[in-house]
């Protein structure tokens, strides 16, 4: 496959547009950036690592995620397909089937129940009936936040991990989503990838530039250490959480505030850690109320943390209905900084 | 544009396609399937087979024309109906029949049943999925592997007329043509889509009038022809490997069964189906032509009989000793880390169903 696609000239001509390249003066690297650097990293470490996707060729993706990467690494490795989901899954089921180890890019994460049949029913039980590994990546951005409405504001995450068979991955820091991309890269398993779009240019820091950091999939990170209350979050929810966090404390609460990073299986080891110190658990997600993310975190804190827990298990999620777009509708409808704070301080009181 | 490529098995052929030898495995290989196909059918009647039976006699022409075409090293993309075909790339009937019997010995491990079946570490074949034509795209990407690692093999898929309707047919099709991928797209078309009629289905006259569509050639095909369709098959097959791309082909036959083994079928027309078992019969024509060109005796085809049955009574008596699963491993093998499938599995579950 190399053979076919790199050559010295086209490699030179590629090299200004390495992501590592676009890191700001300071050093430091956007979620975006830190992204590319990982898919970048994968792609020269294995040779079988290939994308395929809408628009990530000559146009470098929506959100330029892979920009660069067709002069770097050819058209055989960047694969521009027609707008055809299901068959941008099934085609890297199939690839994966013979050897390669594809990572599919969907525009926007919506898209994705554009693919559900091949993700849900194909990707997620193909392994536990036949064996046969499927080394897949699906990533794609997701969450609201942004005004960009109903369908370009979706959390997936939900809908694939009622299926089974797909790791979820949330990261919410730029050094968590290279190390854990270039996890999924590696891993043997499907992983859905879910970049969030209000963090891609927002938010940047120092991130490891050794080719084989890797952050575990399915471990969760304690990002602020309280004693009072234990915030449970991912995505873009805990840039919001620690900044109440830093509120509540100028008013005397102590928050802790656990990352899930990845959301599908849970870390149930760190979450329940962490309640044992607080004894008080708020789970904020985007997802859904209803069947949500949240549901699943509260009811295992309700089970397996039964005795430690001094008030109820509470969420703020929003309801099962559209992102909406108007500033003052999507605001009301996503939890806000506020909102946790509020949920807190009502949680500390108990 | 579409093409018809039909001869009915009486013709005299100039040229025979393939030895001697290897039309009479073809013919065992028919008889084989459709032996099987009757005979599941009876023991399920019997309240003898648990889950349910798709039954693909009156196609067996077009299953083993098509896999006949391909190399080991080729892969396939079958339909539950589709089991003949997957007979044909080599699976063993021993193992199928663990599978239907839901034991361990079976090629999913009892992790599905019937033809919900595949080998891809052995055979090269999809493990069939009921969302049609859900494979029609993964054929896509195991062309795609083909065609970037320079190998030269071809993946072949198969769907009914019914599966034609879903849009990742249109899709899986539509992109192997723009990136030219050697992959071979066979429509098995039996005329129902479970109770479905091809008038309600399409307006077009035929499914390879489609292939013009997507630019690629489409080919119509008699399915009571084994060697029409192994004629085509085996050049389309070989266009791929050759680098030209994708071709479709339809092979009409008729389901002379129902959907699935609880479905009566009333809804074909009796004459319909008398008029194409008279004439159509893929295992009975090949036979007659095999016997009227000479490449066979009376006493061949007795002898492929026997054999035949003594190969079911062998496959039956190995399903019915194989244990069934460990009910604790249930819930293993989703994750490749657990290493369910790398291990030998847990025999522990006895013999008779509880």
């Amino acid at each position: 496959m190399m053979a076919t696609t790199v050559d010295v000239g086209s490699a030179a001509a590629g090299h200004g547009a390495e992501p590592r390249g676009k890191r700001g003066d300071d050093g430091q690297a956007t979620y975006l950036i830190a992204i590319a650097e990982a898919l970048w990293e994968e792609m020269e470490r294995d040779e079988r690592v290939y994308m395929l996707g809408e628009d990530i060729g000559v146009y470098g993706g929506a959100f330029k995620v892979t920009e660069g990467f067709l002069d770097r690494f050819g058209a055989d490795r960047v694969i521009d397909m027609p707008i055809a989901e299901e068959t941008i899954v099934g085609t890297a089921v199939g690839s994966a089937m013979e050897g390669l180890r594809p990572v599919a890019e969907f525009q926007y994460a919506d898209f994705m129940s554009s693919g559900f049949d091949s993700i849900s029913t194909l990707l997620g039980r193909y392994h536990y009936r036949s064996g046969v590994p499927l080394p897949v990546v699906l990533r794609g951005p997701s969450g609201g936040y942004v005004r960009a409405s109903s369908f370009h504001s979706v959390n997936p995450e939900p809908w694939f991990a009622y299926g089974g068979g797909i790791k979820i991955v949330a990261p919410s820091f730029p050094a968590d989503a290279k190390g854990l991309m270039k996890s999924a890269v590696r891993d043997d398993n499907p992983v859905m990838f879910l970049e969030h779009k209000w963090i891609y240019r927002r938010i940047k820091e120092q991130v490891p530039t050794d080719p084989d950091f890797l952050v575990p999939l399915g471990s969760a990170n304690v990002r602020r250490e309280g004693t009072d209350v234990t915030i449970v979050t991912y995505g873009a929810l805990v840039h919001k959480s620690l900044e109440a966090a830093e509120n509540l404390a100028q008013r005397g609460i102590s928050a802790e505030v656990v990352d899930l990073r990845t959301v599908y299986p849970i870390d149930e080891e760190t979450v329940l850690a962490s309640i044992a110190k607080t004894s008080r658990a708020l789970v904020v997600t985007e997802s859904y109320r209803f069947v949500g993310i949240g549901a699943e975190v509260g009811a295992t804190i309700a089970e397996k943390a039964f005795d430690q827990l001094d008030a109820p298990v509470t969420r703020l999620a929003p309801p099962n209905m559209p992102v909406p777009f108007s500033p003052t509708l999507e605001d009301a409808f996503l939890p806000q900084i506020a909102d946790i704070e509020l949920a807190v301080e009502e949680l500390s009181a108990w | 544009m579409a093409t018809e490529a039909s001869a009915a098995p009486s013709d005299a052929r100039g040229v025979r396609l393939l030895p001697d030898d290897e039309l009479v495995d073809m013919l065992h290989m028919l008889k084989l399937c459709r032996y099987f196909d009757e005979r599941v059918e009876a023991l399920y009647r019997q309240g003898r087979l648990p889950g349910a039976i798709y039954s693909g006699r009156g196609q067996e022409g077009t299953h083993v024309g098509t896999a006949w075409a391909l190399r080991p090293e080729d892969s396939l993309f079958p339909t539950h109906r589709d089991l003949s075909a997957q007979l044909t790339k080599g699976l063993d009937l021993r193992r199928v029949m663990a599978q239907f019997w839901g034991r361990i010995d079976g090629y999913t491990r009892g992790r599905d049943g019937n033809s919900h079946i595949g080998d891809w570490q052995g055979n090269r074949t999809f493990t069939v999925m009921s969302h049609l034509p859900i494979a029609y795209p993964v054929a896509v990407g195991a062309a795609l592997a083909y065609k970037l690692g320079g190998r030269d093999n071809v993946a072949l898929a198969i769907c009914g007329d019914g599966a034609t309707s879903n849009g990742r047919w249109h899709e899986a099709i539509n992109t192997s043509a723009v990136h030219r991928l050697p992959v071979v797209w066979v429509v098995n078309n039996n005329r129902f889509a479970y109770s479905t009629p091809n008038e309600l289905e399409f307006a077009v006259a035929t499914i390879a009038e489609r292939a013009a569509a997507y630019g690629i050639p489409g080919v119509r095909v008699g399915g009571g022809d084994v060697l029409a369709v192994y004629e085509a098959t085996h050049a389309a097959v070989e266009r791929a490997r050759a680098g030209e791309g994708p071709t479709l082909i339809e092979s009409v036959s008729l389901r002379w069964r129902g959907h699935a083994g609880h479905d009566p079928a009333k809804y074909v027309p009796e004459e319909m189906l008398q008029q194409h078992v008279a004439n159509d019969d893929p295992v009975r024509n090949f036979e007659e032509y095999l016997l009227t060109e000479g490449v066979i005796t009376k006493e061949d085809v007795e002898q492929i009989e026997r054999r035949v049955e003594a190969e079911f009574e062998e496959g039956y008596e190995f399903a019915l000793a194989s244990p069934f699963p460990e009910p604790g491993d249930a819930t293993k093998g989703l994750w490749v880390e657990d290493g369910y499938w790398t291990s030998e599995p847990g025999r522990g579950g006895g013999t008779e169903a509880g």
